[in-house]
């Protein structure tokens, strides 16, 4: 009857093994998932997109108010200059935001709460970023390990201390995903818990408390999304406009 | 008595335009739950890699506990900065 909270982070397998080498590339319900937040992605934009009536129905008026936030959100951070990046900032957030709110979904599988999954997104971004820093500035984008006004003496301890800054940016911009999403999912599943062992008696407070921690998620789903979006922003504005 | 009326009216809707405002208000107080969720990572994931820089350093160079406590404490240092920075950007 009790249930193992974590059993809902489980990884199965979906129809038949497929391997590749050592490599196993079966499919999972975390691909499953995957495609399921992919798909309903491309129909709701499909369908937003294709009438571009002057007063819009409902899905369009999603798809241009999500359009916007995003444009609103890449403009004030990092400035005009990274409008061309704008397309993949923009379905970063829509498939972080969707993986967090089908998993809100009861007896589904939220596929931001694992961390390879959050660290493999992170370090895309990690990677691409120093890519373009690189190719805005060449081995001018160096300078953003050497703060300017530092005096000489504490130079070297400065510059290994923001190496190591930048080296935390994937791993802070992965962990914060991922622990948020699976300590609230472990929490509600918790108290889930606590309702069915309390009974009809002491189970109503457990029960309240689970109401509001839905709502709760369901904040930290966007917001979350949100957050990851708006960092892969900063860490674009840094590389883009290099004197800050 | 049709002034009248307008004027109530008017007052009825400005006073809806102040309720939608500290509403929205209300609705800040969400990013800053994503700020202090940002700053507490980036103390943390600081202090992990600075350890694990550490940890690889010492492999390499045969020098076991030395280099992990001093990149550990790097590490602390980076976290701290961190956060004091980003606390100077929010209130810009």
């Amino acid at each position: 009857m009790a249930a193992n909270p974590m059993h809902q982070f489980n990884v199965y397998r979906i129809g038949p093994e497929i391997k590749i080498g050592q490599i196993d590339i079966s499919f999972t319900n975390a691909s499953l998932f995957m495609i399921i937040s992919v798909i309903s992605i491309i129909i709701i934009f499909n369908l937003g997109s294709k009438k571009k009536s002057i007063i819009p129905n409902k899905i369009q008026l999603l798809a241009e108010l999500s359009y916007s936030f995003v444009s609103k959100m890449i403009n004030d951070t990092a400035g005009s200059k990274a409008k061309p990046y704008f397309s993949f900032i923009f379905s970063l957030f829509m498939f972080v935001l969707f993986c967090n709110m089908f998993g809100m979904i009861p007896y589904s599988f939220t596929v931001t709460s694992h961390i390879i999954v959050t660290f493999v997104l992170a370090s895309f971004i990690f990677i691409g970023v120093t890519v373009i820093g690189f190719l805005k500035h060449g081995l001018g984008y160096l300078k953003l390990f050497v703060p300017s006004g530092v005096p000489i003496i504490l130079l070297p301890l400065i510059v290994i201390i923001e190496i190591i800054s930048y080296l935390s940016r994937p791993i802070s911009l992965s962990v914060r995903l991922f622990a948020n999403m699976m300590a609230g999912h472990t929490m509600m599943k918790v108290f889930g818990g606590f309702v069915i062992s309390l009974g009809i008696v002491g189970g109503w407070l457990p029960l309240s408390f689970s109401v509001a921690l839905t709502g709760l998620e369901i904040l930290v789903a966007f917001l979350q999304a949100y957050v990851f979006a708006i960092l892969t922003c900063i860490y674009l504005n840094d590389a883009l406009n290099l004197h800050h | 008595m049709d002034e009248d009326q307008f004027k109530t009216r008017l007052k009825i809707a400005k006073n809806k335009i102040d309720s939608k405002k500290i509403n929205k208000n209300k609705s800040n107080h969400g990013s800053y739950l994503g700020v202090a969720f940002k700053m507490s990572t980036e103390l943390v994931a600081a202090v992990v890699v600075g350890t694990i820089i550490g940890f690889i350093l010492d492999n390499w160079f045969g020098t076991k506990p030395w280099l992990i406590l001093l990149f550990f404490f790097l590490g602390v240092a980076t976290g701290i900065l961190n956060v004091i920075k980003s606390a100077k950007k929010m209130n810009k």
